[in-house]
């Protein structure tokens, strides 16, 4: 069951996604990555092993299949940019606000800010993510 | 992203020589991949997302288990990985999901090199990829941005790294 619709008030929040990281959470099958050892992660210019980037976006991905659905399954929609890791041990929560409403064929397209922010409050994902919902009964679609 | 002077970029890891940005060639197709997504390949994105969905686990609204979207994640990853040794950091992640994926569908996925640039004396590379069903259906779509290192592209490279830009092919 979608929690939006095409009347969701723009500015609405959605309800966030949080998670906290752990370093065995990115073992690899025992590989050394810059996601669970300290040294291949300073060898790239890391301070120390970060979590992985489209494990840390799945929080946002949780959000908007929450919040749309269906919706997103089918129709969803991402443009996100990576601004800082995640420490792999860290702690971080999805945000979203909804932005933007338009008609696409039979649906309506419901655009989100979405972000990702840690613990600490830095912005490490940020981007828009958009789903669809249902036309409001009294509105007829077009043509 | 760091760029100390004294400090190096990795030049080489386990799976050989790291791509160099002039080495990248803009238009260049990456190939296609044949990707059936299977049961437990569902399974362990549900665990990796901490997201066990009932739709991921059982039946949806969509006749059948269906797959998290993001599994799309790493076809295309593969595909880049089998041409180029990119490790660096993942910056820029836009996709579609046009299509639910299921377990057992025999998917196509095609990409190509959409371009490169430098900014902040970082050096990028943007990839492109499309999976189509038996069908010829589009199921998703998507557009990724790497930086090809965390440090400034005036660093050198030399030395070896542990971690390696070509990653095994599997979820």
């Amino acid at each position: 069951m979608t929690l939006l619709s095409a009347d969701t008030p723009l500015g609405s929040r959605l309800p966030p996604v949080a998670r906290r990281f752990s370093v065995e959470m990115f073992a690899a099958g025992g590989a050394k990555t810059i996601h669970n050892d300290a040294e291949a992660a300073r060898r790239e210019g890391l301070p120390g092993p970060v979590a992985v980037g489209p494990q840390v976006a799945a929080l946002i991905f949780r959000m908007m299949r929450t919040a749309f659905a269906e919706g997103w399954i089918v129709g969803g929609k991402a443009s996100l940019t990576f601004r800082r890791p995640v420490g792999a041990n860290e702690g971080a929560a999805a945000h979203g606000v909804v932005t933007e409403r338009r008609p696409e064929g039979d649906k309506v397209r419901l655009t989100c800010e979405v972000w990702v922010e840690t613990e600490a409050g830095v912005k490490a994902i940020v981007g828009t993510a958009s789903g669809l919902v249902p036309r409001a009964q009294a509105e007829p679609a077009p043509d | 992203m760091t760029g100390e002077a004294g400090r190096t970029r990795v030049a080489r890891d386990e799976a050989g020589a790291r791509t160099r940005f002039e080495e990248i060639e803009v238009g260049k197709d990456l190939g296609e991949i044949e990707w059936v997504v299977a049961p437990d390949d569902i399974d362990r994105q549900c665990a990796m997302d901490d997201d066990a969905h009932e739709w991921f686990l059982g039946d949806s609204p969509f006749g059948g288990r269906i797959a998290p979207p993001q599994i799309q994640y790493r076809p295309p990853r593969w595909l880049l990985s089998r041409t180029y040794n990119v490790r660096g950091v993942f910056y820029k992640w836009e996709f579609e999901n046009v299509r639910p994926i299921r377990p057992g569908v025999r998917l196509r996925v095609r990409g190509r090199i959409a371009g490169k640039w430098v900014k902040n004396d970082r050096e990028f590379v943007a990839y492109e990829a499309e999976a189509r069903d038996e069908s010829g259906e589009v199921v998703f779509r998507t557009t990724r941005v790497h930086a090809l290192d965390v440090i400034s592209r005036a660093a050198p490279r030399q030395g070896s790294g542990i971690d390696s830009g070509v990653k095994p092919e599997r979820i």
